[in-house]
């Protein structure tokens, strides 16, 4: 799989790519010479041979796709709770659900350790500021995040990940209800939920434009300074 | 049977045994006893989920944003209120400008309205639709004029500080509240030392300066000065000093000089 033309431009340090299953080489070289020992030790496995299989590397990558859908949940929430703007039940809303969302990003990146991929940077472009824009894009978030654990929760290989990423996904199905609750939203629509495949997530969030690129605050242009 | 296999059935049966035990402890609506034998769940489990933190209303965390649109700034959250400065997307050294935001988002009818700390010392409203994204910073420098030094706190702890020249009488590093603007290394300007960090503060006795006048906190060709107040209004570090700033100070960290 490789990235999407579209989708490259938003993500100049590899962040969505390396989520998304795209390794570059240097992770694959990363990843070949830490032997997926940082993986290994958390799961609690021999650090023989069976710690490389790919079936190790598969839940890896699940899990640092699953970080990164919690990376952005957790700055949305934590950006909304931030700018102050919101009120009553929808600031509630915000705050519990975005401690949540910050456990659910500690769980993974303390599973992952030195192989968790870095948090995007994000730009939510007054979401977080506005009721009517916050309601309406935590909705889709969380049917995302929901639709998107669906997908990947039968690939996972370790059946203590498969148990943890059962007990996230439930959560993020009660957020799901409880905002489409506050945005006037029929909870739960229909009786089976549909999955939703990494390329149509990665799709969507770009199409979002919420992660950006750094912007450049460094140079190497002679200083203008008083001196 | 092959022994990864074997491996992997052991491996499932756990996993329903597991479950089994998390929905009957569930239903039972009891969690282990204190000093009760670990089951396989505890042994196996491998994501242990912290429980949910309220965020950290850290005092000294403050959010900046870069300029994404030029705009002008208004004394008041409306469009029509005075202005109180022109913003730009640049600096004099071309890197994307940025804002330090101050306090909660406003919101109007005609849209989000944020109060900010602008480049040349000012306090004014932009409309949220001109920034970009917040990236947030927990540290602080701050200047002493009458001590001659700098000193960088990380939420609200001293983790540097150093000696430092400033403005000699006749042009003043100006006292107040600003923030750094940006960072400018790998140039050729000996008199600036290795590092130098662009500043939110005019010096008030350089106006006529090509781009403004503005501070930069810097390392320099002339330590034997440093401490002093010998600059233009820049506040000037020994470049190891300002070398080891570097490591730790951000574009966006406020800066207080007293």
């Amino acid at each position: 799989m490789s990235l999407p033309g579209w989708l490259a431009p938003y993500d100049r340090d590899g962040a969505i790519a390396e989520a998304f299953g795209v390794f570059t080489r240097r992770h694959a070289l990363h990843a070949a010479a830490a032997g997926v020992s940082a993986a290994a030790g958390v799961h609690g496995l021999a650090a023989d041979a069976q710690a490389a299989s790919s079936s190790d590397r598969g839940d890896v990558a699940v899990l640092n796709y699953a970080l990164t859908l919690e990376y952005i949940q957790a700055a949305f929430y934590s950006e909304a709770e931030r700018a102050g703007a919101l009120r009553g039940p929808l600031a509630e809303q915000a705050r519990v659900v975005g401690a949540h969302e910050r456990a659910h990003v500690a769980a993974f990146r303390r599973v992952l350790g030195t192989q968790a991929v870095a948090a995007p940077r994000f730009d939510f472009r007054g979401t977080t500021e506005d009721a009517d824009a916050f309601r309406k894009t935590a909705v889709a978030f969380e049917d995302l995040a929901v639709a998107a654990y669906k997908d990947q929760i039968p690939l996972l290989q370790q059946p203590a990940f498969l148990a943890a990423a059962v007990a996230i996904h439930s959560v993020e199905a009660r957020h799901a209800a409880w905002i489409r609750r506050l945005a006037g939203v029929l909870p739960a629509a229909h009786a089976f939920d549909d999955p939703l495949p990494r390329a149509e997530v990665a799709r969507l969030v770009a199409s979002t434009r919420f992660v950006v690129s750094r912007p450049r605050t460094t140079g190497a242009g002679a200083p203008r300074l008083t001196g | 049977m092959p022994p990864g296999r074997l491996t992997r059935l052991l491996a499932l049966v756990a996993g329903a045994l597991v479950s089994v035990a998390v929905v009957a402890g569930s239903l039972a609506g009891s969690h282990a006893a204190p000093g009760a034998p670990a089951g396989p769940f505890a042994e196996t489990q491998t994501i242990a989920i912290p429980p949910p933190r309220p965020l950290r209303t850290d005092p000294h965390l403050v959010r900046w944003a870069p300029v994404n649109v030029a705009t002008v700034a208004r004394s008041a959250p409306r469009a029509g209120a005075p202005a109180v400065a022109k913003v730009a997307r640049r600096t004099p050294e071309g890197t994307v400008d940025v804002v330090l935001v101050l306090g909660h988002s406003h919101v109007t009818p005609a849209g989000v309205w944020l109060r900010a700390r602008l480049p040349g010392g000012r306090v004014g409203w932009l409309p949220r639709r001109t920034l970009g994204g917040y990236t947030v910073v927990t540290t602080r420098l701050v200047v002493d004029r009458r001590r001659l030094t700098a000193t960088l706190l990380r939420r609200g702890r001293r983790v540097f500080r150093a000696p430092v020249a400033v403005g000699r009488p006749g042009s003043p590093t100006p006292a107040g509240r600003f923030y750094v603007r940006v960072a400018l290394r790998h140039y050729r300007s000996p008199m600036y030392g290795p590092l130098a960090f662009g500043t939110s503060a005019r010096a008030p006795g350089v106006t006529d300066w090509p781009a403004g006048g503005f501070v930069g906190v810097h390392g320099t060709d002339r330590p034997e000065l440093i401490p002093g107040r010998v600059s233009h209004g820049c506040i000037r570090l020994r470049n190891a000093d300002v070398v080891r700033l570097g490591r730790l100070m951000t574009v966006g960290t406020p800066v207080t000089v007293r």
